[in-house]
This record gives C-alpha cells, sequence and structure tokens, in this order.
C-alpha cells in the first residue's frame, strides 16, 4: 500500500500546479522539505491519494482516455476514494489544505526534533540533493510541459523523495548527547524505518515509470502496434529500474556510513545498518523479480496486437486495466467482446453435426426427379423470381424489363442485331457455295464458269440469308434444266 | 375501351421515346464494353509475322454479351435523386406519393390499372386486333388461349392441364370418368398436382410486385375439395399422387390432415419422397405447440428419410431451418448441427439457408454476421435485423445494399420501410446530427416514409444536438408527410420548442411554425380535428410570449377556457406587462377554476 501511496503522491504533485501559497515563501519551502516524518508522509501521501483521484478524474473528463483507471488500481485505494469523497473538490484547494497539514505536522514535530531545522537546511542546498533534483525533474519532465511553477511543487515533492536519506542523515548529523542515551535508540529505530521508506521509495520510482510511460502511450486508442510497444515499455521500465538500483546502493552505502560515522558506536551502526540496506535490497530485488514476472503475466494476458473483431472497438474502452486484487486484467464487456467471446467460444463450424443421414451413402436415386419438371418446380422458381421482382429505378431500367418482357426491341451489342435465324449458321455455309453446284450442274462449260460467279457473288452477298442463296441456285438449277434442250443444241451444256 | 387503348399508346409513345433518347446520347458506344479480341488478335500475328519469332498465339476467350448488356451499362449509370420520388411514379406529378399510405395506394393503383387494361384486352380481342409494332411483338397482343379440343378426350385433359385452367380439368375429368373412359395415373397425378398446387381454384396471374403481399391470402383447402374427392376416387394410387395431395395440404395450411394423409401413405407400404418430407417438415412448427416437441417431430421426419433411404436436399435444410427459426432458443443450439449436416452431404447453402440462420440468432443479439464472411452480399435479405445498436454493422450493411443487384433482395415497400426505419432509427440514436441530417436528405423523399414515430426519434437527435433551430423545417416535412395530426408528435415538437429561449430570429420562426400548428388545431374540415390538450395549449402560448408576440399569445390564452383547459404552469407574468389587468383578470379566473 505504501508503495501505491507514495506513487500516487508522485502522481500527484507531479501533475499539479499548486498555486503559491503568499504565506510559503523560499523558506516555507525549507520548513516543507525539513519535516521528515514518516507518519506525515504516510498521511500526505493518503491525503494525495485523494487529491490524486480528483486530479484524475478532471483529467478524465477531459481527455477520453480513462487515465485513472490504469492507475487507481488497488480496492483499497479505491475504498479509500470511497471513504473520502469530500477530498473530491477542486485540486489547488486540496493543495492548500495539504500543504496547511503539513505545517501542523511540522510544528507538532518540531517538538520533538526542533534541532534538525538548521542541518536539514544545509542539506537541503547541498549538490547532491540539488542534482538529484534535477535529475528528477528532467525524467518527469515529459509528462508535464509546464516546467517553471511546476519545478518548485517538484522540488517540493523531490524533497519528499529525498527527504528520507536526507532525515537519515540529520538524525545522525545531530550531535548526540551523551545523556541521550535513549534519543540513539530512537533514531536507530527511525533510521531503520526510514531505511525501509527508502526501499520503498526505489520500488515506487520504477512503478512510477511504468504508468506514466503507458499513459502516454494509451493517449490514442490500442492499437496492435501500440500495445506491442507498451510491452517492450514494460521491459525498458524494469530494466531501468535495476540499474538504478544498481546506482543507488554504492550511495546507499556511503549514505549509511556516512550517517553511521555521526553515531557513537560508528561500526557497529555502519555494519547493522548496512545489514539491514542488505536485507532491504535482497527484498527488493526478489520484490522486484516477482513484480517483473508479474508484469510478465500481464504481458501474457495481454492481447496483443489482435484485431479480434476486424475493426477496432468503437469506445476508448479497450484499455487494460490490471487489477492486483486477483481479478487480473479486465475487459470493458462491450457487445463486440461478447461477440468476441461467442466466436472464441466455439465455432460453430466445429460442433457436432446431426449426424442422421449416412455421409456418402449411395442412395435410392429419385425416379420422379428424372422426369423433368413439374409445376411444383415452375411454382418454385415463380417464387424465387418474384422474390427479386422490383419495380425499375430508373428508366433504362424500365426499358431492361420491358425487353426482358418482349415489349422492346433488343438494342444492338454487335453488328448482327436482327439476324437471329442466321445466329446458328456458320460463317463457311456462307462463303464457300460451290458444294452446292455438285449436282445438277455441268462439271465445265460456260454454264460451269457461269455459276461459279454466281456463286462467288452470293459468297459475297450480306444480306441474303443462306436459305436464300439455295434458293437463288436451286432456281438457276431448274432453269438450266428447263433450258436443256435449247443449250444442247447450242451445244453449251 | 378508352383505358386500353390509351394504355396501349402509351407503350408504344414510351418505346419511341426511349429509342429516341438512345441514339441521342452523346457517346455511348463509349460505355459498351469493347470485345478487343480482334484487334489483339492481329496484333499478336502480326508481331510474329515481323520478328520472325515463333511467339505462342493466345487468342482470347471471346466475350458474350447479353441483349441487355448496353441498357445495363446504360443503367448503371444513372444514380438516385433524393429529391424525387420514385422512378414509377414520376409520369404524373399529381400522383407523387407523400406517405407511405400513398405510396403503396399509388402502386397498388398504377399496377391494377395495368391489370385492368389487360383484362379488356384479352375479354375483347377483337378490338384490339391493330398491329402497331412492327416487327410483331407478340406480348401486346390480345392472348389468344382458346383451348383446342373440345370433344371429350384424354387429350382434352392433358390441354386444360397444360395451360393450367384448374375448373376446366376437373370438369374435363368428370366428364371422362361419367363416359367411363379410363383416365391413366399419370395424367391423374398431373391433374392432382394442378389442383393442390393451386388450392382448387383458377390461378390469379399476380406477378406485380407490390400486389405480391395480398396474393397469398391463405387459400385452406375446404373439406370436401376436389384435390381430396379425386384421390378418392383413384382405383390405385402410388406416391406422386400422396405427394401431391401432401403439398397442397400443407401449402393451403392443412397441416394435420397432410400428416394423416403422410400415415396414409405410409400404411400402403409406400415410401414417402423427397418432397413429401419437405413439405411434412415445413409443417412440422404448426401442427405442434412445444418448442421441444416441434423439434422432436422434426427429428423424427429426419429419421425416417434416412430409414427410407430417401437423400435429402437444400430444400430439406432449409426447410427445418425455417422450423427452427420458430423454435426459439432450441433453434440457436440445434442450427449449427443442422448446417454441420449440410456440409457432411455436401449440401451447399443457399441464400435462404443464411437468412433462416440468421433469423434464428439476430434475436438473441449475437451477430454472427462475422462467421460468414465468405457470403456477405447473400445476407442482405436478413435486412434490418441484424444492426442491434450497432451503427458500425449497420452501415456495413447498408453498404453492401449498394453493390450489385443487392437493392433488389430489399423485398417489397413494406419490408424496405421496416429497413430504412431501422436504419434511420439508429441514426437518429447514434450518429450526431448533421450526419442523421445528411441520410435525413439522402433517404427521406426518395426512398422512406417515415412514421411519426421516426420524426420523434428525429426530434430527440435534435433536441440531444442542441439543434432545436431546424424545428420548423422539420415541421414543414411532418406536415408534407401528413404526420399533423398525430397529436404526441405535434406535442413534443411544441414542447422542445417551448423549453427554452432562443436567439430572436429563432423565436420567431418557432412563433410562425406554433401560429402554423394552431391553424391545424382551429381547422374543421378534418376528419379527425386535433383537440387541445393542456401541453399544447401552454407550449404555444409560451412560444408566442418568448418571441414577444403578446396579442397572439393573449389569444391563446383565451382558447384555455374555450378547450376547458387549465394551464399548468404560469407562464412569464413579466411579459404580460402591457396589459396586466387582462392577466390579473384571467389569472383570477384560472385560480377560482382551480
Amino acid at each position: 500500500m505504501y508503495r501505491r501511496a507514495i506513487l500516487s503522491v508522485y502522481q500527484r504533485r507531479s501533475a499539479l500546479k499548486p498555486p503559491r501559497d503568499p504565506r510559503l515563501g523560499p523558506p516555507a519551502w525549507t520548513h516543507l522539505a525539513c519535516v521528515p516524518v514518516f507518519r506525515a508522509a504516510v498521511q500526505l501521501s493518503r491525503r494525495a491519494f485523494g487529491s490524486a483521484g480528483v486530479q484524475l478524474c478532471e483529467k478524465k473528463e477531459g481527455a477520453p482516455a480513462p487515465v485513472a483507471e490504469e492507475v487507481k488500481n488497488g480496492g483499497e485505494t479505491t475504498e479509500e476514494l470511497q471513504t473520502e469523497p469530500k477530498k473530491r473538490e477542486g485540486a489547488a484547494s486540496k493543495t492548500e489544505k495539504e500543504l496547511k497539514d503539513k505545517i501542523e505536522n511540522r510544528s507538532f514535530q518540531e517538538t520533538a526534533a526542533v534541532q534538525t531545522d538548521n542541518t536539514v537546511k544545509a542539506k537541503a542546498q547541498s549538490p547532491d540533493f540539488r542534482t538529484e533534483s534535477e535529475s528528477d525533474s528532467d525524467s518527469d519532465s515529459d509528462s508535464d510541459s509546464d516546467s517553471d511553477s511546476e519545478a518548485v511543487s517538484r522540488a517540493g515533492a523531490k524533497t519528499e523523495e529525498n527527504k528520507i536519506t536526507e532525515s537519515a542523515e540529520e538524525r545522525k548529523s545531530t550531535p548526540a548527547s551523551p545523556e541521550k542515551a535513549k534519543d540513539n535508540e530512537v533514531g536507530k529505530k527511525g533510521l531503520l524505518e526510514l531505511l525501509g521508506a527508502m526501499k520503498v521509495e526505489v520500488t515506487t520510482k520504477r512503478k512510477l515509470k511504468a504508468p506514466k510511460i503507458q499513459r502516454s502511450g494509451q493517449e490514442a486508442p490500442p492499437r496492435p502496434g501500440e500495445m506491442e510497444s507498451t510491452t517492450s515499455m514494460f521491459q525498458q521500465a524494469t530494466s531501468e529500474a535495476a540499474s538504478q538500483s544498481e546506482t543507488l546502493s554504492p550511495e546507499l552505502v556511503e549514505a549509511a556510513s556516512a550517517a553511521a560515522s555521526t553515531l557513537p558506536d560508528s561500526t557497529q551502526a555502519k555494519s547493522e545498518l548496512l545489514r539491514q540496506l542488505r536485507k532491504h535490497e535482497a527484498v527488493s530485488q526478489e520484490q522486484r523479480k516477482g513484480e517483473t514476472h508479474d508484469i510478465g503475466n500481464i504481458i501474457a494476458d495481454m492481447k496483443v496486437g489482435r484485431r479480434l473483431n476486424g475493426r477496432p472497438n468503437a469506445r476508448p474502452a479497450n484499455q487494460i486495466r490490471f487489477d492486483e486484487d486477483g481479478r487480473g486484467y479486465t475487459h470493458d464487456r462491450g457487445i463486440t467482446s461478447e461477440l468476441d467471446g461467442v466466436r472464441r467460444r466455439k465455432n460453430p463450424f466445429l460442433t457436432k453435426r446431426l449426424s442422421i443421414f449416412p455421409v456418402g451413402a449411395e442412395q435410392e436415386p429419385d425416379t420422379d426427379l428424372a422426369a423433368g419438371p413439374t409445376l411444383w418446380d415452375a411454382d418454385l422458381a415463380s417464387q424465387i423470381v418474384q422474390v427479386v421482382n422490383q419495380r425499375p429505378r430508373n428508366g433504362f431500367e424500365e426499358m431492361i424489363q420491358w425487353t426482358r418482357e418482349g415489349k422492346l426491341w433488343q438494342y444492338p451489342i454487335n453488328n448482327e442485331a436482327g439476324m437471329e435465324e442466321e445466329t446458328s449458321v456458320p460463317f463457311h455455309e456462307h462463303v464457300f457455295l460451290e458444294r452446292h453446284l455438285e449436282n445438277g450442274f455441268p462439271q465445265q462449260g460456260p454454264i460451269r464458269h457461269f455459276m461459279e460467279l454466281v456463286v462467288t457473288g452470293l459468297g459475297k452477298n450480306p444480306h441474303l440469308s443462306v436459305k436464300q442463296k439455295l434458293e437463288h441456285i436451286a432456281w438457276f438449277r431448274d432453269y438450266f434444266q428447263q433450258k436443256q434442250d435449247v443449250l444442247n443444241e447450242a451445244e453449251t451444256y | 375501351m378508352f383505358l386500353p387503348s390509351m394504355f396501349f399508346t402509351l407503350h408504344a409513345m414510351q418505346s419511341t421515346q426511349h429509342r429516341w433518347v438512345f441514339q441521342t446520347l452523346p457517346g455511348w458506344d463509349s460505355l459498351l464494353p469493347v470485345d478487343s479480341g480482334q484487334y489483339s488478335n492481329s496484333k499478336v500475328i502480326s508481331s510474329i509475322l515481323f520478328s520472325g519469332s515463333a511467339e505462342e498465339i493466345v487468342i482470347p476467350r471471346k466475350k458474350t454479351w447479353y441483349g441487355i448488356a448496353v441498357l445495363q451499362a446504360l443503367a448503371s449509370t444513372v444514380n438516385r435523386d433524393p429529391t424525387a420520388s420514385h422512378y414509377v411514379f414520376q409520369d404524373d406529378s399529381y400522383l407523387t406519393p407523400r406517405t407511405s399510405a400513398e405510396f403503396k395506394l399509388y402502386s397498388l393503383a398504377q399496377e391494377s390499372g395495368r391489370t385492368a387494361a389487360k383484362y379488356f384486352i384479352n375479354t375483347y380481342p377483337k378490338y384490339f386486333q391493330k398491329d402497331f409494332a412492327n416487327p410483331h411483338i407478340p406480348c401486346l397482343m390480345p392472348e389468344t388461349l382458346e383451348l383446342q379440343v373440345n370433344e371429350v378426350s384424354e387429350a382434352a385433359l392433358i390441354e386444360r392441364i397444360q395451360l393450367r385452367k384448374v375448373k376446366a380439368a376437373v370438369d374435363m375429368y368428370d366428364q371422362l370418368l361419367q363416359a367411363g373412359t379410363p383416365v391413366s395415373l399419370d395424367l391423374t397425378n398431373d391433374l392432382l398436382d394442378l389442383i393442390s398446387l393451386y388450392g382448387d381454384c383458377d390461378p390469379a396471374r399476380g406477378d406485380a410486385p407490390e400486389q405480391r403481399t395480398e396474393e397469398m391470402v391463405s387459400l385452406t383447402l375446404t373439406s370436401n375439395n376436389n384435390a381430396e374427392r379425386i384421390f378418392n376416387m383413384m382405383p390405385e394410387r402410388n406416391r406422386r399422387s400422396y405427394g401431391a395431395l401432401i403439398r397442397g395440404m400443407v401449402k393451403h395450411g392443412a397441416y394435420s390432415k397432410a400428416f394423416n394423409t403422410y400415415t396414409d401413405l405410409l400404411n400402403n407400404r409406400l415410401t414417402g419422397d423427397v418432397h413429401i418430407f419437405n413439405a411434412l417438415i415445413s409443417a412440422a412448427p404448426e401442427v405442434r405447440e412445444k418448442y421441444v416437441e416441434k423439434w422432436d417431430l422434426i427429428v423424427d421426419l429426419l429419421k425416417q428419410m434416412a430409414e427410407q433411404k430417401v437423400k435429402p436436399t437444400l430444400l430439406t435444410f432449409n426447410a427445418v431451418l425455417k422450423a427452427l427459426r420458430r423454435c426459439g432458443s432450441l433453434g440457436r443450439t440445434q442450427a449449427f448441427p443442422v448446417i454441420n449436416e449440410m456440409k457432411a452431404l455436401g449440401i451447399a447453402p443457399s441464400l435462404a439457408t443464411y437468412d433462416h440462420v440468421l433469423g434464428i440468432f439476430y434475436k438473441a443479439g449475437k451477430l454472427i454476421f462475422n462467421s460468414f464472411p465468405y457470403c456477405k452480399f447473400d445476407l442482405l435479405r436478413c435486412r434490418s435485423h441484424l444492426w442491434w445498436g450497432d451503427i458500425e454493422q449497420a452501415y456495413r450493411v447498408h453498404s453492401l445494399l449498394g453493390v450489385g443487384e443487392n437493392w433488389k433482395l430489399l423485398g417489397d415497400s413494406y419490408y424496405q420501410s421496416i429497413y430504412y426505419g431501422r436504419f434511420f432509427n439508429l441514426l437518429c440514436m447514434m450518429e450526431h446530427i448533421d450526419v442523421v441530417l445528411k441520410w435525413y436528405k439522402e433517404l427521406i423523399p426518395s426512398l422512406y416514409y417515415p412514421n411519426s414515430q421516426g420524426m420523434r426519434d428525429l426530434l430527440q437527435a435534435l433536441d440531444t444536438d442542441n439543434r432545436l433551430d431546424l424545428i420548423p423545417q422539420i415541421w414543414k416535412d411532418i406536415k408534407r408527410m401528413g404526420h399533423d395530426n398525430k397529436t404526441e408528435l405535434v406535442e413534443e415538437m411544441l414542447s422542445l420548442m417551448a423549453r427554452e429561449n432562443q436567439i430572436p430570429e429563432v423565436q420567431q420562426s418557432f412563433a410562425d411554425c406554433a401560429l402554423d400548428v394552431k391553424a391545424l388545431y382551429t381547422q374543421t374540415d378534418r376528419r379527425v380535428p386535433l383537440s387541445w390538450s393542456a401541453g399544447s395549449l401552454s407550449s404555444i402560448t409560451s412560444i408566442l410570449l418568448a418571441a414577444e408576440r403578446t396579442q397572439q399569445a393573449w389569444e391563446m390564452l383565451k382558447l384555455f377556457k374555450l378547450a376547458n383547459r387549465v394551464p399548468s404552469y404560469c407562464f412569464g407574468d413579466t411579459r404580460f406587462s402591457s396589459d396586466s389587468s387582462d392577466m390579473n383578470l384571467c389569472c383570477s379566473s384560472f385560480s377560482i377554476l382551480r
């Protein structure tokens, strides 16, 4: 929960633009920075959580992408949001309130650790702190555009981030008065707690990255490619985190030794600190592993890149929501996803069949079917035709209808229009007519010669049908046979 | 004789006119798909001649064009005019339909006019012997369906059966029996077929699209009809005789009788054929009450088919699926086994198969549209059932409508109005008002005559997207479409207009519109006069007040008393400041009334 809580603090802080309270000038910031109390941090984070919710809700109103849902992930957090509905107010007022709280906390804490102020101030201005906060602000700047006003607030955030180490040192740096051996105990205990918090911070930092990147990735409706890139971002995030923790650990050691050196029993304190650190490191490593494993699960669970329904979801509801409380990622139920579910459940064509009729068995051929179309068949055909019998939509369609009904002559589609009776007659019947001269005509002589000319002329005549041509030839045959006597006399036949 | 001859000349005129238009069309031959076979052929040959290489000569396949190819090409260039009514009404602007009822009426009138002309031509053929057309067009001439054979013989019976003269055929059959001439079994079966098909009365020629729905008024076979009489008189009966009787019974609604006849058939140690089973399967849901019983009966019939070695056909499975449509949730579980059975038997599904399957499934809201990607063009018959609140799907289906000849599958005007009604309803629900109005302009006068519910949907869409200023325009359409007598619609519109104050121009147009409505209410020559309700009166009054037409609003206020209504709320009384005394009077009178 802590992790999440602090995470939400980060989110909120980096995104919020707190109005600069005139009461809180630069010294106030240092005051703020010096509020090292863990309890306060937790409390803050809790409050901040509420306001983070508010802020996210606001965001949700504006942008279509429901970013809030992916961040707001725990059942507890939602509970918290529900129990503190009044927190859902303007973000600005929230900040103010929060600042007030901080101040209160500070005054409360001052009684316990009055002497810390100056040291912390010094620490806060130490280059170490500066660089770190700067680098952090750099890393965050991708998500936030407004840099100037936020730099301040982020500085505040960073102080919190770093205050753990800070306070650790600061506690050690307090001149340990001998009569306050008990104080030592308290300090050590607090130190351990703080180290624990530090560990937490390490992990949250990592976690923070992922959702942020994810958010930017999911601004657009999730397309396959982008979702894939999200997974790679996960990996990137984890590797980044790993490297970060490695670079951090020498610093930690250094800080621990520095802190221990301020204590009277320096070696023991140091070894204790380091042991504690290692333990935390081991735990965090383990958790990191576990988390990467988790991420792996998430990725495995994710439906990446498959356009299930052939089209993207109409709503941006395809967001992957990860619910750590056990339900895993939930897919928004829409009609399309339902459909996918239907499709996924079973391919309808793979279900069993009725199995009434034997397959492939040669059955008795229907004798009645072979008898030709019956009245019933004609009736069925006319029914089918009537289904598509629509009224014409324009003049041409009406003409098509009339042509089909025979009321209109067909429009020519080639140069043989109106020659229906000739369509079945092949070309050579028209052209090669000499074979019709075999019977009834002499084999040679002037008549044969004449008839060959006639046949050639007929072959070139496009206006007569074959039947007419044959009639023509037959006429000559008859004619010459009638005139055979005259021709014989003239010795031409 | 005026009507038919006019009809006749009209046809002749139209055909000549169209031909002329066709010839004067610029560049019509460019629309013709050119058969480039000859050209490419000669090119190939010449390339061989000149290059000398032995390339393979590829002779392109001959393309065959149907006689209507030109017309089809031309028709594909014509787009629909969204501002005009349907093409069939364009000849007579007076008969332009404005409502769906008018559409129905006019198209029926048109077709009945044609039928009347045909009737006269065929009844008095001697007056219609002049042949205008050259060459001769037979279908424009009176039909000569004179019976050639007049003596009592089998040939005469055959002729009557072929000409489908049911009554004459039955008479001839009776005469033959009385004369003692035996009629062959096949011929008797033919006669039975004829009687069963046409339900013992002469077939009506109903090939007009609009008359289709009326045609199928249930022609139930009366108990002592000719088919059964002849069937009982038959000395011997074979499967075909039973088949004819059963099919006729199923076709004309005597379902339980059909099953009795089937039992008879089995008792006579005959087996059914596929047509008998098809008919019985389609009758199965009629003779059982419960879903499970229906399905059991169907399965029983299918098993009997398998036992009797009858091979099922596509029609069998279509009948099964059609019956499953009436089996509720059972149909959803059994539809896919049936389809898989079809698949196993190698029977390709037809359009009707998909129609039935979709009909089975759409009620559940589970679209199986995507399961059949390969046949999506066939699915149009399933029409709007598919949409189920999914606008994308609706667009897809609608775009399919534009593909090829799919529009023909939309059905008659009743189905079309359902289709467009659902489409429009969905648009109103899901889309932005600009898109809705775009479709409104696209569909409304030419394709779809919305009912009052459709107009209310549109008003709600206007309300949702805050475009109430369009209401006066919509009101004109409402008036034109004859929905101005629908009280609910009018009152909803008035209350929308009265709800908020608009900018002055809009308010003025609202006021005009409200006065228009008021004029409607005060009209006396309407069949069903609108009666004032308190809501409509107050709405009009507040619209007029918002437009600062105090005088007219005052007159409205008087109407309250006239119609014995009490205003439900007080109008912004400050506006009555000019004649506040009257206002006070009025208010006091109403308070008394209360």
